[in-house]
Parts: C-alpha cells; sequence; structure tokens
C-alpha cells in the first residue's frame, strides 16, 4: 500500500499558493479566530490587489489594507468592536483606494451558502429600499418564479480560496472543530465547503488516533483541504475558542499604532516585516502574555 | 429612607419593558463605549428582564442574538465580546452556534430587535455605513451588520440613540442600511417589506414614535428635565407642534425596586445609578 500523502506546508509556502488580484475569503468571524499569521505573511511578501470577501472583519483587512494589499472588500462589517473603528480600512475607503462592497450580515452569509450549494445566486426578498441594492450593480432584481414575489439575487461569494484558522487537523487535512464552538467556528466550517481550494492554518498538527477519537467533530475531512499549517497561537491578536482569549491589550496597542500611516508601518516593522518567521512575532509577545491567554474550557 | 430618583437608563428600561408583550422573542446584540452599551444593550437587558417579572414571563430574551434566556445573575461585567469564551461559559437555555440556526429569522420568529446607529432620519432609515458619499465617504464607518435584517425581518424595531445631536438626527441619511417608512406604510409595502420597521426611536431627550401613514417621526414624549428649545436645537429636522407633548413616564417604585434589587442589585448592567 502507498503512504498517505501529507498536505502540511510552511506558512510562507502556504502563503505562496496566493497569487495577486486573488479572490479570497478569510475566516473567523468579527474579532473572533481570524487567521492572523497567514494574513502576516501576506504583509510580508507584499501581496497587492486582493479582494476580499467576508462576512464580518476586523483586524484581517484593517491591517492588509494598511500593508496595501487591497483593492476591494465584499462584507458587512468591518471593525474592531470594543476596540473601536478600523482606522487603516477607514483611510483606505475615504481616500478611495479600496472599494468597499456592502452586504447584510445574514445575506454574507448566505452568499456562502449559495457557493456550498453550487448555485451562482442566493434569493433575498428583503431589500427593497436599502441602499446595499444603490451601490452594487451585481445585485439583480427578479420575481420568484413560483409566488411571483419580487426578489434580490444576490451574487454567490466565490472565494477563489480560503483560509481559515482551526484548532487540530491531521497531516491528511482532517480538520477537527470543538463541540463547544460558536458562530465563527460555524462560519469557518461554511467557508470550507465553499471553495475547492481551502487553506487552514492550525494550533496542532495531530495524530491520526487523535482525528479518529474525534470523527464527530471533523467537520472538514482531508478530501476539502488543500494545505495545512501548524501555526500556534495563529490567530494571535484574536482568540481562537477553547485555546486562547483575545490580546486586549495588544489589539489596544493595534489601534493606537494604527492613527497614523506613518506609525501604522513601524507598527508592521515591528511585527510583520522585522521578524524572521512567525515564532520570532511570538517572541516579541513573550512567552508571559501567551500563558495568560489561556483559555481553560470546561474539562467535561 | 426615600428611595433616590429614577435615573433615566431606568426609566428608559421602563417605558421598554411595558410595550413587550408575553411570549415574545427579543434580540438584543452587544455595543461598545460606554454610552452605546449602555442604550444597545443594558437598557434593553434590563427591559426585557423586567417584562419578564411582572407581565411577560414567558419572553425570550436574545443575548447578542445568540444566547437564549442568559442568567444575567451570573454575569461579572456587562458582556462585551459577542462570540468569546465568556459568553460561551455563561448559563442560558440555548445556545445558538450556527446560522441557520435556533431562530428562524426569515419566517418571522424574532418579534422585536435593538439596534443603533449614526445617523437617523425623519422617515427613521438609519445609517452606520458612511458620511459623506459612499464612493469617497468623509468618514467611513463599521458597514451594514445586521440592520437590514433588523429593520425589515423583525416584528419591530426600537433604535435605541446613545447621544442626541444635529449630527445624529438627520434631514436625510447619507446611506440607508436599515429601512424606515419611506412613503410611510404603503411605501414599505411598494418596498416588498410587509413586516417590521421601527418602532420607536429612544434618545436620551425624549421618544419618538412615527405618523405611519405619512412616514414621518413624531415627539411621543419628551424626558423630565428637557426643553422643547434643546430637542429642537438638537435636531436638523422640523419637529412640528410640540405643545401637547406629554413627559415620559416614570417607573413605579415597585418597578424600580425589581430593577434595583432584582435585576441589577450589584450595579452591574446600570453602573450610573445618578444622573
Amino acid at each position: 500500500m502507498l503512504g498517505l500523502k501529507s498536505k502540511r506546508m510552511s506558512l510562507r509556502d502556504a502563503v505562496g499558493l496566493v497569487p495577486n488580484g486573488a479572490r479570497l475569503a478569510i475566516g473567523g468571524f468579527a474579532v473572533y479566530q481570524k487567521p492572523m499569521a497567514f494574513v502576516r505573511e501576506l504583509v510580508r511578501q507584499g501581496r497587492r490587489d486582493l479582494t476580499i470577501v467576508g462576512s464580518a472583519n476586523s483586524c484581517d483587512v484593517d491591517m492588509l489594507a494598511g500593508g496595501g494589499c487591497l483593492t476591494r472588500v465584499e462584507t458587512s462589517y468591518v471593525g474592531l468592536e470594543k476596540h473601536g473603528l478600523a482606522r487603516n480600512f477607514r483611510r483606505a475607503a475615504e481616500s478611495g483606494v479600496l472599494q468597499v462592497i456592502d452586504y447584510p450580515e445574514m445575506v454574507s452569509w448566505d452568499r456562502f451558502r449559495a457557493s456550498q450549494e453550487g448555485l451562482a445566486f442566493w434569493p433575498i426578498p428583503f431589500l427593497g429600499g436599502n441602499d446595499v441594492l444603490k451601490y452594487n450593480a451585481e445585485i439583480r432584481p427578479f420575481a420568484c418564479p413560483i409566488s411571483g414575489r419580487p426578489m434580490h439575487a444576490v451574487p454567490a461569494a466565490n472565494p477563489e480560496i480560503v483560509v481559515i484558522h482551526a484548532i487540530a487537523a491531521d497531516e491528511q487535512g482532517n480538520v477537527v472543530f470543538p463541540a463547544r464552538r460558536l458562530l465563527p467556528q460555524s462560519g469557518d466550517v461554511l467557508f470550507a465547503r465553499s471553495c475547492e481550494r481551502v487553506i487552514v492554518t492550525v494550533e496542532k498538527i495531530v495524530s491520526k488516533a487523535f482525528i479518529r477519537r474525534h470523527a464527530r467533530l471533523v467537520e472538514v475531512p482531508s478530501y476539502r483541504t488543500t494545505s495545512i499549517v501548524e501555526v500556534p497561537y495563529g490567530a494571535h491578536p484574536t482568540p481562537a475558542l477553547g485555546r486562547y482569549l483575545s490580546d486586549d491589550n495588544h489589539l489596544e496597542e493595534y489601534v493606537g499604532a494604527s492613527a497614523t500611516t506613518e506609525m501604522f508601518n513601524r507598527y508592521l516593522e515591528r511585527y510583520v516585516r522585522a521578524p524572521a518567521d512567525h515564532f520570532a512575532y511570538l517572541n516579541l509577545i513573550g512567552a508571559e502574555r501567551l500563558a495568560d491567554l489561556q483559555d481553560l474550557d470546561s474539562l467535561l | 429612607m426615600i428611595a433616590p430618583p429614577p435615573t433615566l437608563h431606568e426609566i428608559l428600561a421602563t417605558l421598554l419593558a411595558h410595550e413587550f408583550a408575553d411570549e415574545e422573542v427579543g434580540f438584543t446584540g452587544l455595543l461598545t463605549g460606554a454610552a452605546a452599551a449602555a442604550f444597545g444593550t443594558a437598557i434593553p437587558l434590563v427591559s426585557m428582564e423586567l417584562a419578564r417579572r411582572t407581565h411577560a414571563p414567558n419572553l425570550t430574551i436574545l443575548l447578542a442574538g445568540c444566547y437564549h434566556n442568559p442568567d444575567l445573575r451570573e454575569l461579572e461585567a456587562l458582556p462585551d465580546s459577542e462570540h468569546s469564551a465568556m459568553l460561551r461559559d455563561l448559563p442560558s437555555e440555548s445556545q445558538m452556534i450556527d446560522y441557520p440556526g435556533q431562530w428562524v429569522l426569515k419566517r418571522g420568529d424574532i418579534d422585536f430587535g435593538f439596534s443603533s446607529a449614526v445617523q437617523v432620519d425623519q422617515e427613521g432609515n438609519i445609517n452606520s455605513v458612511c458620511i459623506g458619499p459612499h464612493e469617497r465617504p468623509k468618514v467611513r464607518l463599521v458597514g451594514p451588520i445586521l440592520q437590514p435584517e433588523h429593520m425589515a425581518l423583525f416584528g419591530r424595531e426600537y433604535v435605541m440613540m446613545p447621544y442626541h445631536e444635529k449630527r445624529n438626527f438627520v434631514e436625510k441619511v447619507d446611506y440607508v442600511s436599515g429601512v424606515g417608512y419611506p412613503g410611510g406604510l404603503a411605501g414599505r409595502h411598494a418596498l416588498a417589506l410587509d413586516r417590521g420597521g421601527p418602532a420607536l426611536i429612544v434618545t436620551p431627550k425624549c421618544i419618538f414614535d412615527f405618523n405611519r401613514d405619512v412616514g414621518r417621526m413624531i415627539v411621543k414624549s419628551i424626558h423630565p428635565g428637557v426643553s422643547v428649545e434643546a430637542l429642537r436645537t438638537a435636531t436638523d429636522f422640523e419637529l412640528g407642534d410640540l405643545s401637547g407633548v406629554p413627559d415620559t413616564p416614570l417607573p413605579t417604585a415597585g418597578e424600580l425596586r425589581l430593577i434595583r434589587e432584582e435585576i441589577d442589585p450589584r450595579h452591574i448592567l446600570l453602573p450610573n445609578r445618578q444622573i
């Protein structure tokens, strides 16, 4: 019998799968469980002209905007929740260099549901009068062919590449999700089922035996994944549910450093461009901080 | 001992509690920043809990949209993160962990919701997307988030405005991210919006209702201590004749006691007891 194929990749090589101009979906939701190590590597490699399609975004889109990597964003939210507005995103949108296509929140999920179902659009019956329509020629009106009810066809999310951050997978790409999950983790599962190029960064690559013990929680099986990248604390400074909490101190530092383009360039130099790799970044954050962030979930 | 007089937050929570019927489902998100969190999260939670303890024991509270009837007594602080470990671990009757999930959004499971905005106009349209032109905004804000759904799919909406100044209460919003009553109820019908829309607009100065036939905001009551003059000065659209407008009603002693002794005895939801 031939050996099993490994989908393990370095962070650098996995980010190399994303070309300039790609249409990329970044998993996580708002300020939760964003694949930030992957985002930092996109900035480090100087990727350009990306379109980000998402459900709700935060420092992922904001850092890419500050790094000059974006031309277009399609989502329902870009902000840092309790930490305030996403200032790099705001500057890029206000200067006109970043095109923002606004979608309602659950419609953003419906767009990924359309992709999952292999459909070109999802029918939405409640957009009348909303300016979401005014600035988006890709949303088309139609009458329901059964009832005649006026509706809108909202284009499928249609990402070319999806990247999510999960807690564990095996080398073959079986990805496990915690039973005590919340909305962001379920969004990641939806994203991973909406596209045939799925990159998963994980806290830890685990054995096949571990995967077999948690078969019911393997929501994304190996045949849906393109590559697996082991990146401990790979969502930092956002949380990874069941592993660590949000680094609110770092997010405050991030927001402070986002006040001007010059200050943010200094942030990128210190935390993104200068560190040789992800572990050099973690050393900058420090063992004490990382230990303090651990999330002790229920032991049951 | 005479109890301290009701605070603005207690007045608003009580007024809202009277709006809810038994067996309804109410949805509140998490807003952050002291004023927004009070208006968008804390007052709605207290109002729904007060309704449950008085006339609506079967009302379902959806905290952050996902956590059904959370045990508010277990809170150590007002939640400020919607999908964090803190809410994962807060005891509740049902936890929504996926969309679609427990509530069937497009079949009308949610009877009322609370939202907030940077701008609201006299038709009740709300905006959280941008100030100025969309392509080159003066201020780019967060985006529509769940406002389109709140204002079209929920049975009715309470728009909670933490600030009441001319820049917030405008003739016409710069971007309609939640639809009010353009052309009144007939206008909503023509847009295929057969349900929902703003019920009340709640501000630190007054309560607005609507003339739903013409689709225009009207002042329902003015809060104690706020002058008609101050209200006009803070609003960018014409308010009409305000001579017959009553004061916003105050909580009864019993309602105040419930809020202070049973719902929020540790001042976690409404920390500022004095105005």
